[in-house]
């Protein structure tokens, strides 16, 4: 496993607040923190854009915005617009969530041409395309990897931590492989512990999406005195999406879909010998 | 030297004289303050043959660097031997006390001799007085405080004995600043012993800082991370430590019925968040502590603090009571005698199961709660059967020709993990220098709430060393003296940025995680020349042969032999748990 020093570390990390209770006060401190720990954006709500901007001023820590967010259900013209807005505001990257909804279906052209609006409205701005992994199977996680690439996006990302699960490793890898080495890979959602974070990391990830970055940062500080087994991997089932699955979050095809997958795995039988 | 006063004075109950210490600058750099200088100090003045509570036996007041200064740092810890265990000892406690102390000018107090009569110390900045005692010996633990503030003023700080000192229980404990209590060993009774009944302090001498500044950001930045830590920052302010019980419960692993079982089906009924919807009045915070886990309860008799999670598990789950109101009473009226309640509790448990064997001649049942507060009260008072409780579980069931039903460590009572269901913890309950207690090591940390990561609870890989990690910490951190729960959100860099700031000290982390590793190794010489070894570093045989049949710890045991081999081995001790004479010379001591 890789190791970071902790403003390596800082510098993948969007420090993000994107409650829909969270004011001026929360986001004002969300900037003093990002200001004090170095961390390269905070990633707000477009409402906070430009507040947030204001309060950075002065400093190389850079703001974030999210678009069609979390459902990413808006039609294509308010998301161009609500990118373009942002980046108007101060944003110099924008988190967009697909239509989720579209990409089960299938209709890959509507879904590509979402993003090229988007990543056009928002020049120069950066633009990541959430893909809310936990509703996609992998071949669908595969194909709007490709689709997103093709329309220009310079990052994908996993979650908006809206959705039934965050971000998985093997999410991640299979992001990373369907990318590439040239486009991002952003994880979010969950990552909650440096655990998470060097998990993501050598997973192939190169930006982390969470609001616990000090956290991360300050348990970092811990592991260079912790032995090789805090960071060794943990039983594969742990920390795999088919076991996390939850009947009461998922709808019934993708429940049935990550059982299904499960029930195939070869390590099924280590992890319930393991714990029988 | 900045962070510091300057002065430790001895007093001599014997004699009634008073002696300042001198502290050398590089023992003060090897082991701090609190648990780390108390020990040097301990070690230097008394012996392995020393009697816990012989007149020769010190017993140890110490603040720390911090003290006074930065958040949760109000506390102090003592050290002396415990009559309990016959280890070193070292107790905590939070509050206000140790605060008051520095500010009236003293970092600790070194209590040696036995007065002749009962006495108390009260500490000023004008130094201190020996004072009669003689109308508030006897009173409990929240009259004494009551009285003595009357006599000076409502501002000072009290620590002190109730009725369980006095009585020289081995598990008395020592309460400060209304229930806030120094509890597992038995430092009461060593305070007994010496007929000291109380200590008052209060004072507003400014503390030196070498970097008033720097100290301002770095109290803002302690706040960010008490506040984002959902530990810190969420579960312990909004439900307590009784958070824990649902928790611990659900992992199968909360002692049931002297650790029988390890779910308990009546939880709900005594859990942070019943509390919440009954007893609970109000949160109380230590000295400067956003945190404030502290909870201000009211049953229909009378009103108090607590219960915390052990003592709701300890007069809870333990007897397999589930009537809090009955808890409460019993953790109130152990804080008024005075006595630790985990031990209390444990040992009670301890005797149900002996008379569920038949071999204890009182009827103590299960579940049935009716007497447990006159049980508690006939411990303090060494009354009827509380004669034989009061002996703690480990002589208790020698007594009765059952050591094995004792839930115990070097004869401190285990807490509320039951060990199958985190093999670190259990590594860490073995080895523990003051017994089996959770403070030395808290594995759970890791284990159960993920902080600062999760690791496999069930899994031996790995853990001597991070045991051993954890417990070098907790060493550090307690010579520091600051409360624990800092642990869940601060690492030993901030920790080490802490103490720099305050005392102008250039330490690394390293050099405060070896100042940890030293203590550690310390106490262990000092217990090794008591005659504990590797037979001492075991668990009760239910945990090593016996596994649970129900919940979410099931069929498991202790692995603890292969745990033990690779923690003697990193420690650099050997087969028996003695520190080399290599490891000595490393450490500096």
């Amino acid at each position: 496993m890789k190791n970071f020093d902790v403003s390596t570390l800082a510098k993948m990390i969007d420090h993000t607040e994107l409650k829909s209770n969270s004011g001026e006060k929360k986001i004002k401190n969300l900037c003093e923190e990002a200001k004090q720990y170095e961390f390269i954006s905070v990633c707000v709500n477009p409402a906070n854009v430009e507040f947030a901007k204001k309060q950075l001023e002065g400093s190389d820590v850079i703001v974030c915005s999210v678009v069609g967010f979390p459902l990413g259900m808006n039609t294509t013209e308010i998301k161009a617009l609500e990118a373009k807005k942002a980046v108007e505001q101060g944003a110099t990257e924008i988190d967009m969530v697909i239509n989720v909804g579209a990409m089960r279906d299938g209709k890959h052209d509507y879904i590509r041409e979402d993003i090229k609006q988007v990543v056009q409205a928002s020049a120069p701005a950066h633009v990541k395309v959430i893909l809310e992994t936990c509703y996609l199977t992998d071949k669908e996680i595969i194909k709007a990897c490709e689709l997103s690439v093709e329309a220009g996006a310079h990052f994908v990302k996993t979650s908006t931590g809206f959705g039934a699960f965050g971000s998985f490793e093997h999410h991640v890898r299979l992001m990373r492989e369907t990318v590439g080495p040239d486009i991002g890979v952003k994880a979010s959602g969950g990552v909650s512990n440096f655990k998470d974070a060097m998990r993501m990391i050598n997973a192939g990830a190169t930006r982390l999406g969470t609001s616990a970055g000090i956290l991360i940062l300050e348990g970092a500080k811990l592991f260079k005195f912790a032995p090789a087994a805090w960071l060794e991997p943990e039983i594969p089932c742990h920390t795999c999406p088919a076991r996390s699955a939850s009947m009461a979050k998922l709808p019934k095809a993708l429940y049935q879909y990550y059982t299904n997958m499960c029930l195939k795995c070869d390590h099924r039988e280590k992890y319930n010998k393991f714990y029988e | 030297m900045n962070g510091w006063m300057n002065k430790i004075v001895e007093v001599n109950l014997n004699t009634g004289k008073q002696k300042t210490l001198i502290i050398d600058e590089e023992v003060r750099r090897k082991y701090l303050g609190g648990r780390g200088l108390g020990l040097k100090l301990y070690t230097d003045m008394c012996s392995a043959d020393t009697n816990p509570l012989d007149e020769d036996n010190a017993l140890i007041f110490l603040t720390g660097p911090l003290t006074g200064i930065i958040q949760t740092a109000g506390r102090y810890q003592v050290t002396s031997r415990s009559p309990l265990t016959g280890t070193i000892a070292d107790s905590s406690s939070g509050g206000f006390f140790g605060a008051n102390l520095k500010k009236a000018g003293f970092d600790g107090l070194v209590i040696t001799g036995k007065s002749e009569k009962p006495v108390y110390l009260e500490v000023t900045e004008e130094g201190i007085e020996i004072k009669n005692a003689m109308n508030i010996w006897g009173k409990d633990t929240h009259e004494t405080m009551k009285m003595l503030k009357d006599e000076s003023s409502s501002n000072i700080s009290v620590a002190c004995i109730g009725p369980a000192g006095e009585n020289l229980v081995p598990y008395a404990a020592i309460m400060n600043d209304k229930d806030r209590a120094a509890g597992r060993g038995g430092m009461g009774a060593v305070m007994g012993s010496k007929n000291l009944k109380a200590i008052t302090a209060f004072g507003k001498k400014e503390i030196p800082v070498s970097d008033p500044e720097g100290l301002k950001k770095m109290i803002s930045t302690i706040n960010t991370l008490i506040d984002k830590n959902p530990v810190t920052g969420k579960s312990l302010q909004l439900l307590g430590t009784s958070v824990l019980v649902n928790v611990i419960n659900a992992h199968g692993m909360y002692p049931t019925e002297n650790f029988k079982r390890g779910v308990f089906n009546d939880a709900e009924g005594t859990c942070g968040e019943k509390i919440a919807e009954t007893i609970l009045q109000g949160r109380s915070a230590c000295f400067k502590c956003p945190i404030a886990c502290g909870r201000k309860t009211k049953t229909s008799k009378r009103e108090g603090e607590g219960p915390e999670y052990e003592t709701v598990w300890a007069f809870g789950a333990q007897l397999g009571i589930s009537d809090l109101e009955t808890i409460t009473e019993a953790n109130y009226t152990c804080n008024e005698l005075g006595l630790d309640t985990i031990t209390t509790g444990s040992t009670i448990g301890c005797a149900m199961e002996l008379y569920e064997k038949g071999v204890f001649p009182e009827k103590l049942e299960w579940g049935d709660s009716s007497n447990l507060v006159k049980l508690v009260e006939d411990i303090a008072y060494k009354r009827g059967i509380g004669k034989d409780l009061a002996l703690g579980s480990k002589k208790l069931a020698e007594k009765y020709g059952k050591p094995e039903l004792a839930m115990q460590v070097k004869g401190m009572e285990l807490p509320a993990y039951d060990p199958r269901g985190a093999q670190g913890q259990a590594l860490s309950y073995a080895t523990s220098n003051r017994g089996g207690c959770h403070m030395q090591g808290y594995l759970i940390s890791p284990e159960i709430l993920g902080s600062p990561v999760f690791l496999d609870r069930y899994s031996i890989e790995g853990k001597a060393e991070i045991v051993a990690l954890f417990q070098d910490i907790s060493a550090a951190v307690d010579s520091l003296v600051l409360c624990r729960f800092l642990q869940f959100a601060i690492s030993i860099d901030t920790f080490k940025d802490m103490l720099n700031i305050v005392t102008g000290l250039n330490f690394t982390e390293d050099e405060l995680l070896k100042v940890g590793t030293r203590i550690y190794n310390l106490e262990r010489k000092f217990n090794s020349e008591a005659g504990f070894s590797r037979k001492d570093d075991m668990l009760p045989p239910r945990f090593l042969e016996e596994v649970l049949t129900e919940g979410a710890s099931r069929n498991r045991v202790v692995q603890l032999d292969e745990m033990l081999d690779r923690y003697y081995k990193l420690r650099g001790w050997d087969k028996n748990g003695i520190p080399s004479e290599e490891i000595m010379k490393e450490l500096g001591i």
